[in-house]
């Protein structure tokens, strides 16, 4: 899931085994070379997994064949004497409190392996219908939510004002967010060790020069070319995927976390149970982004950045320094990305496909409040983190990011011009 | 949203507007299609006065109003449009011209109003509709297909072709003689509005003057009943303006219906029969050019002293 | 370094059933997006479509293969009467929004463990493509290749392609012949502009949704070709990435141009395969520094997708109309 192996990498792979001079094989001829296993990930959605479940595999006539448990982050794996039909069991009494196998599903199943070949087993796992009262699960994911809708608003902030001062959707507005994360991520490990809170500061100074970089270097110099709309699409969609491919080759491919803040004693406070980080994360996000509000509402540079948005010629003209402007909106667009991806970080680990997975949701929260607005990006932003979260009180939480997309589809059918845009002028 | 208009509304209408078939108007015959008598006459006997009834009206509006937030930029009460002859609207920057032809045309919604068109109620208001019917409108903005060739985008406009349907598109020998048809008639248009030399190139590559030239021509091409035109001769040289008011003349002589939105009032004397003045979405005048341009009103709306009349 | 091994790999990965599939997937959104002007950024719940119809038609409904190609084709057709019935009076970002969510949404509701019964959720769905391979009139022993050095192909593989290229041809040959008539000059007017061909008394609305069904179902055709090659589908493989190589390729090729989706599939896999197997050719030569040859080992993949998204803005800015693109008009939409 988070490599985000795509059919093309996929088969890109088949290719190179194919095409690796003497490894090419005929189809079906067993592997020697290869074990072969029963393998699977136990987990919930797409940031809880479970530890230390016990995996039993039988053949068919029930002889037990191997027995292990699951790894910290929830996989196992099982080799198996030879291709055929296992039975493979959880051990229901193992999982932890609170979780069960999903309805409808068993605790065994069936899976057929090839020689060679590598297996993989699901089971079916969520949270146990009892134990936690709904009032309390409600209030909980409510919080999540707010924490979320915060993250998604703080990374939003630059995509919307962006759009509203060149007219460019940013596609590679997500891996912003990513490299906001990964620097911090350096600057807390291996670059000299800091403490995550000068890391995250660091990070943000980095990310704002790099979006000085992008706009100066790219953005302007196209804009002056006039490239079609289409064009400036086009080419954010190829910084995008160098972005994360340049990512995923420096950082890999595999989630880490920050030093800091990770073991955390939980804080119960009536029906919440918040860990020390997400409520430094809700009230940090909350004061940058009050902060930013004001520089937006009130300053000479979010005058500007108005008059800008409403149109760059009349602006240009009343002696506003467009130019300067559309970088200043890059460099706190990005900086503000960038700190949302350390904050997306901390909740979830750093991997290459952080801010890719939130940009979808980003464009939600942005369209729902209307493209161009802050503060419409911002109370979009926090429905549209609201409204995931609190739908894992009735669906699994592997579908939960259906429903901000969903919400997206819903509000362009509706009410294209989002919660407090203008509708534009037609003929 | 539009208030939907149901039949029995539209032909009660209908009869509080028009005369009585048997009388009333003077009996003068509609020109015929094949251009003997001028059809100009019958507007000679209508009142001069805003929201006047018209002997064979094309079009007739009613209640109509559409506004953008606090501004009410249409607010027609009555207005006809007469048959086969040339209307002009005039009316200063913002008095609502535009926003009334997309209202008519189908291309934005009214708040309140209906209308009728060519005798017929116009209940679904959608602007591809309106347009097979017969009502062609030009844009402010000219909208020529950049990439598409100069007679590509003429041959657009024909009505009714075989080779538009999904169906025939992959048979050549469905469509080909219509195509074959069709581009003698665009050949000849371009001709007439210097464009021919331009024939194969792409349209994007034109100068403002030759692509608002284009969009007459390819509107043309539609077979139109009733001719919307807004703006059409602004960039356009005298000499081809000159030309293109001539062409227009001749069509309503063949019985094509025309209006044309012009802030050049030598060009609104010149070839309209009517004109319609609409200031702050209302129509405030409507008479022959000669009464209309020396109308205090008028003069007053356009240099923006709409009471100034009343307080003299 | 031995260069005819690059090449062969490339020029296979060129012919092969991926470049097939690319191909269909850019073909579809020539129509889309190059004739029609509708910026569909999900092109691959098409292709998802189409290989999960085919797949769960055959493995868990028991379906013959053909009734699942049937399926699978269906099920593009009717993603884009739904998909086109509230959006095509969208603009063209917003629609363009719409088609990457739903895209999205499907994909995430298919690889659900809710959806295991149905589709094999977070596993991949297999099925027995036998019906297929039982036609293949090419001698498919074990020891039978086709071709020379590394661009060879065993006969299943040939049989694949071979279809597949054939139907490239005759989806190409149809988009011409449709594109050529005045059907197709009223698609091309409502990408210059709808409003135009509004005026001129054309359904807008209904020609839109002919082009996304038509080009759609295109689409859907590289995901039955995908299920058949790989004998089944996996969610992961259809990421909105693949709707961007699908771009890449018709924008390498030349947009709103006959051949220019083919012969950009065709480039793009060449190209990447070229890459990725010359990284490994430096890597095994072991003539780089050892850090330097670490640092690509195992990366060739992850370097070669950087190298398409360095394509697509170089494409941008120095030959936006592509390979065989026209300039001149490509000019124009600055205008
Ligand atoms: N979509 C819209 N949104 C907001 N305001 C609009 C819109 N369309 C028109 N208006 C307003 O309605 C008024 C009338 O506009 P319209 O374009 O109809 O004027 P016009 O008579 O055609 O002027 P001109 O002669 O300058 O072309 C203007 O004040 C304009 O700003
Ligand atoms: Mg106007």
């Amino acid at each position: 899931m988070r490599r985000g192996v795509v059919l093309v990498g996929v088969a890109l792979i088949v290719l190179a085994a194919w095409a690796a001079p003497g490894l090419a094989q005929d189809e079906g001829e067993p592997d020697q070379s290869e074990p072969t296993v029963l393998t699977g990930t136990l987990r919930l959605g797409f940031d809880q997994f479970f530890a230390g479940v016990e995996i039993t595999a039988a053949d068919e006539s029930g002889t037990r064949v191997g027995q292990v448990t699951t790894d910290q982050d929830g996989r196992w794996t099982i080799e198996v004497p030879a291709a055929g039909d296992y039975l493979v069991t959880l051990n229901e009494q193992t999982l932890p409190e609170g979780i069960s196998l999903r309805e409808g599903h068993q605790s065994t199943t069936e899976a057929t392996v090839l020689q060679g070949a590598s297996r993989a087993v699901v089971f079916a796992v969520g949270e146990a219908p009892k134990g936690t009262p709904f009032g309390e699960r409600a209030a909980q994911t409510v919080f999540n939510g707010l924490k979320f809708g915060l993250i998604i608003a703080m990374s939003a902030i630059g995509l919307s004002l962006i759009y509203g001062t060149t007219g460019l959707v940013n596609f590679a507005h997500g891996e912003l967010v990513t490299f906001g994360a990964v620097i911090a991520w350096y600057f807390n490990t291996s670059w000299g060790g800091l403490n995550l809170v000068l890391a995250a500061l660091a990070a943000m100074v980095v990310c704002g020069l790099l979006g000085a970089g992008m706009e100066t270097g790219l953005f302007r110099p196209l804009r002056r070319k006039r490239l079609w709309i289409f064009q400036l699409l086009v080419v954010t969609i190829g910084l995008s995927l160098l972005g994360r491919q340049l990512i995923q080759l420096f950082f890999g491919p595999e989630p880490l976390p920050y030093t800091d803040f990770q073991v955390q004693q939980r804080w119960e406070f009536g029906p919440w149970a918040v860990t020390p980080r997400e409520v430094v994360t809700v009230v940090a996000i909350i004061a940058v982004l009050v902060g930013a509000g004001l520089v937006l509402q009130f300053s000479r540079f979010g005058k500007a950045t108005r008059a800008v948005s409403d149109n760059p010629g009349l602006a240009e003209a009343s002696g506003i320094n467009v130019n300067r402007v559309v970088l200043w909106v890059w460099v706190l667009g990005t900086t503000l990305a960038g700190l949302g991806g350390v904050f997306q970080g901390l909740d979830t680990d750093i991997d290459p496909f952080l801010g890719f997975q939130l940009l979808l949701l980003i464009f939600a929260g942005v369209e729902l409040g209307g493209f161009g607005t802050a503060f419409g990006a911002l109370v979009g932003s926090l429905i549209i983190g609201m409204s995931t979260e609190v739908s894992t009180l009735w669906i699994s939480p592997e579908l939960k990011f259906v429903v901000p997309l969903a919400a997206l589809i819903g509000m362009v059918l509706l009410r294209p011009q989002g919660l407090f845009g203008i509708k534009a002028r037609v003929g | 949203m539009p208030d939907e208009l149901t039949p029995q509304a539209d032909s009660e209408q209908r009869e509080a507007a028009l005369p009585p078939a048997d009388g009333g108007v003077p009996a003068i015959e509609p020109a015929p299609a094949d251009g003997g008598v001028p059809a100009i006459e019958p507007i000679l006997t209508v009142p001069h006065e805003p929201g006047a009834p018209k002997p064979d009206p094309i079009l007739e509006v009613d209640g109509l109003s559409r506004s953008f937030g606090g501004l009410l930029a249409v607010d027609v009460d009555h207005l006809e449009v007469q048959r086969g002859a040339t209307t002009a609207l005039i009316g200063p920057n913002g008095a609502g011209k535009t926003t009334l032809f997309n209202l008519l045309s189908g291309f934005e919604r009214a708040d309140t109003g209906h209308w009728s068109f060519n005798g017929e109620a116009v209940t679904n208001p959608s602007a591809d509709g309106l347009a097979r019917k017969g009502m062609i409108r030009t844009f402010q903005l000219t909208k020529s297909l950049a990439k598409l060739t100069v007679i590509d985008n003429v041959l657009l406009g024909a009505p009714r072709q075989r080779g538009e349907k999904l169906w025939a598109a992959p048979f050549p020998n469905r469509w080909r003689s219509q195509e074959e048809a069709n581009t003698e008639r665009a050949e000849a248009l371009l001709e007439r509005f210097n464009l021919a030399h331009m024939r194969d190139e792409l349209a994007g590559t034109l100068s403002g003057g030759q692509r608002k030239l284009l969009e007459v021509a390819r509107a043309l091409m539609a077979d139109p009943v009733l001719i919307m035109l807004d703006e059409p001769m602004a960039g356009v040289n005298p000499a081809l303006a000159q030309s293109l008011m001539h062409h227009i003349t001749q069509l309503v002589y063949e019985g094509l219906s025309v209006v044309f939105i012009e802030h050049a009032m030598d060009v609104v004397t010149g070839i309209s029969d009517w004109v319609v003045v609409l200031a702050q979405g209302q129509v405030i005048a409507e008479g022959p050019p000669w009464k209309v341009i020396h109308d205090d009103q008028v003069i007053d709306a356009y240099l923006g002293r709409r009471r100034a009349g009343a307080a003299r | 370094m031995d260069f005819s091994i690059i090449f062969g790999n490339a020029a296979r990965a060129a012919f092969g059933p991926e470049a097939v599939i690319l191909a269909l997937a850019a073909i579809g959104l020539n129509v889309h997006f190059g004739y029609t002007g509708l910026l569909n950024i999900g092109q691959v719940g098409f292709l998802l479509l189409g290989a999960y119809g085919t797949s769960v038609s055959v493995a868990t409904f028991g379906w013959s293969l053909w009734a699942g190609v049937v399926v699978g084709l269906l099920l593009s057709v009717a993603f884009a009467v739904a998909l086109g019935i509230p959006t095509l009076r969208l603009n063209t970002v917003m629609f363009a929004m719409v088609t990457i969510a739903a895209a999205e949404i499907i994909r995430i509701l298919i690889g659900s463990t809710d959806a295991i019964g149905l589709t094999g959720g977070p596993l991949s769905v297999s099925f027995d493509a036998g019906a297929f391979y039982d036609l293949n009139p090419y001698p498919d022993g074990p020891h039978d290749r086709y071709g020379i050095g590394t661009f060879e192909f065993t006969g299943q593989q040939l049989w694949v392609i071979t279809v597949g290229w054939l139907l490239v041809a005759l989806v190409t040959a149809g988009v011409v012949m449709l594109v050529r008539s005045p059907w197709g000059r009223v698609l091309k007017s409502i990408r210059e502009d709808q409003d135009a061909a509004r005026s001129l008394g054309k359904n807008v609305f209904s020609y839109k949704m002919q082009a996304l069904v038509i080009g759609g179902a295109i689409g859907g055709m590289g995901g039955v070709i995908d299920a058949i090659k790989t004998s089944g589908a996996d969610p992961n493989g259809f990421r909105p990435q693949v709707t961007f190589f699908a771009y890449t390729a018709l924008l390498l090729g030349g947009s709103a141009t006959y051949l220019g989706p083919v012969l950009g599939a065709v480039l793009f896999w060449f190209l990447r395969e070229w890459i990725e197997s010359f990284l490994r050719q430096i890597v095994e030569e072991a003539w780089l520094p050892d850090v330097v040859a670490e640092f690509f080992d195992g990366a060739e993949g992850v370097i070669s997708v950087a190298m398409v998204g360095v394509a697509l803005i170089l494409l941008m800015l120095l030959r936006p109309q592509g390979i065989v693109g026209n300039r001149t008009e490509m000019q124009l939409d600055a205008r």
